[in-house]
């Protein structure tokens, strides 16, 4: 038997993310579980992917995978070289195809928050901000959510709205003038979720191995609605485990043993 | 021969950075002057407005140590780091004093820069929009952003941010001459918007060079003389992040500061022992070397990937 049948939640989501790629996409990506699942994308099904970092490095190709969206390994392997005004404002002009996005709260129409658990002024728990969050879900053609699925994590509304999703559903976008399509997809701890096409409803497409549909309910904070093709996420094949493994993360630094 | 801008960052800092001052700190992880930053504390500079698009520990080790009453920008957390427990303390219980945070978006802090840089009153974007940063404001309140429709007469509402014009920025770069002509490579985050929107600049870098080697690759420089006021050599003044070609981070000193960063007294340990106890970034590396060795030191040390030169010929 292959030693790569096993794998980890992480590595399901890293390569349930890579499957959102399609080849030839221009992709902002940021670091972490994003960072691995892009990376895999491009180095399997979607080899003429454009990568891109919010801080200013297009079409990178670097030799080891980089820790910070700032890395230096990221500049010797890039074709274009610039800023954030550059990096950025590719997104703000709705050129790029998709964006990864996560947070500390996601809600029933793909809002995210990045701010403040409490109120915005006196918070229970502050959060990092925006960072380039809010530009890269304004302005990118789709969004990929990546989210930890706890029920304070998905509440009906989020505490603070960082970046619009659907805002409170069908063409609140289209009435801002926002030039990007919104969140297509939210791969959590405990399944993939999708937006309905007409009311921008998130509701659930599949569950992780080993997670039931009345788990994932308990864990989120409204009444979620579930596909009636609802099925198990496809499990990743031990070649794409393999690759993450040995040739993106061979030291363990991403993808922590479980 | 022109002035030299050339100085002590002590001097630089007594002279060109004063209480209440808006102080925009350049670099996105690549390019953050700690050099400087370590000379602001020292100093116990007060009540600075802080602003950039992104910040990370450096901003942290500024409001620990009460040096900001005031911040601008979109995010400050050290990315898969962890999260800058000075900067949560100060914002969640007002340790060692309530700080606000103006929020912004990475992409509208650039623009808030560019129209700082070019002199305009405001510039219009679609970030923002429909976000609770268009709602609440720390103290600009309605003159943090606004709406307008198109004066061009296509009907869109647009959200429009106020330039920012900083009283003085700082940054760390690979190399200027000593008339303040700054050359950088790599990442360039924020950089150069974001100094350019700035009524003066200090740059802090590894090497002064002659105007030769500047003029000799003009394309590679990022801000004019006349816009910087002090230049100021410190090779690795730019520890703990990275600065391309020279050295690269050094990713277990970043956690090593957030771990002693989590409870006041170990945060007050280590800022006695890394910046109060050091008189400047010599006797900086020189700690660095005795605490974890020359091998360390050098492991971080840029591989040579000098890239082919170009034909500036006519």
């Amino acid at each position: 038997m292959s030693p790569y049948q096993d794998f980890t939640l992480q590595e399901l989501m890293a390569v349930a993310a890579a499957r959102e790629i399609k080849d030839g996409e221009k992709v902002i990506i940021g670091t972490g579980l994003p960072l691995l699942g892009a990376t895999l994308a491009q180095k399997t099904h979607a080899p003429n992917m454009v990568a891109i970092y919010e801080s200013g490095a297009i079409d990178c190709k670097p030799l080891v995978t980089p820790f910070s969206v700032a890395d230096s390994v990221l500049a010797p392997g890039s074709a274009m070289q610039g800023g954030l005004m550059e990096g950025l404002g590719m997104v703000h002009a709705g050129d790029i195809d998709v964006g990864f996005l996560g947070g500390g709260q996601i809600d029933r129409y793909g809002n995210l928050n990045t701010h403040v658990i409490g109120d915005y002024r006196n918070p229970q728990v502050r959060f990092a901000g925006s960072g380039g969050n809010n530009d890269i879900g304004t302005g990118c053609k789709r969004t990929i959510v990546m989210m930890l699925h706890e029920k304070r994590r998905f509440p009906e509304k989020v505490d603070f709205i960082t970046t619009p999703g659907f805002l409170s559903g069908r063409g609140q976008r289209e009435k801002l003038g926002l030039p990007g399509g919104g969140p297509s997809v939210v791969v959590s701890t405990m399944g993939i979720l999708r937006f309905h096409p007409e009311t921008r409803e998130m509701y659930l497409e599949s569950y992780h191995p080993g997670v039931t549909i009345e788990k994932i309910k308990e864990n989120t904070g409204w009444d979620l609605k579930v596909s009636d093709h609802v099925r198990e996420t496809e499990r990743p094949t031990p070649e794409l485990i393999r690759i993450l493994r040995e040739v993106l993360d061979p030291t363990g630094i991403f993808l922590k043993k479980e | 021969m022109r002035e030299s801008k050339v100085m002590s960052t002590r001097e630089a800092v007594s002279k060109f950075i004063e209480n209440g001052m808006t102080v925009a700190i350049g670099g996105f992880f690549h390019g953050i002057s700690y050099a400087i930053t370590h000379e602001i504390i020292r100093q116990k500079k007060a009540h600075l407005t802080i602003c950039q698009p992104s910040f990370n520990e450096h901003a942290d080790q500024l409001i620990g140590a009460g040096c900001v009453d005031r911040i601008i920008s979109a995010y400050v957390w050290m990315e898969v780091f962890g999260p800058l427990y000075c900067f949560r303390r100060a914002m969640e219980k007002g340790i060692p004093h309530k700080i606000e945070m103006e929020d912004y978006t990475n992409f509208s802090m650039m623009a808030r820069l560019m129209a700082g840089a070019l002199g305009v009153p405001y510039i219009p974007l679609h970030s923002l929009m429909g976000s609770d940063m268009m709602k609440h404001s720390a103290w600009m309140g309605d003159g943090k952003v606004k709406l307008i429709k198109d004066p061009f007469g296509s009907g869109v509402e647009h959200a429009v941010v106020p330039a920012l014009v900083p009283d003085v920025g700082y940054f760390h770069a690979q190399r200027a001459d000593a008339e303040g002509y700054v050359q950088m490579w790599g990442i360039c985050g924020d950089l150069p918007w974001s100094m350019r929107a700035c009524k003066k600049v200090i740059v802090s870098v590894e090497e002064i060079v002659d105007r030769r080697v500047i003029s000799g690759d003009p394309n590679r420089t990022i801000l004019p003389g006349y816009k910087v006021v002090a230049v100021l050599h410190e090779p690795f003044g730019a520890h703990p992040k990275n600065i391309q070609g020279y050295y690269d981070v050094d990713r277990d000193f970043i956690f090593k500061y957030i771990r002693e960063s989590k409870q006041p007294e170990d945060w007050r340990k280590f800022m006695d022992e890394w910046v109060y106890a050091v008189k400047d970034r010599n006797a900086y590396s020189e700690k660095y070397i005795q605490t974890f060795g020359l091998k360390k030191f050098l492991s971080f040390k840029a591989k040579d990937m000098s890239c082919t030169s170009v034909n500036y010929g006519y």
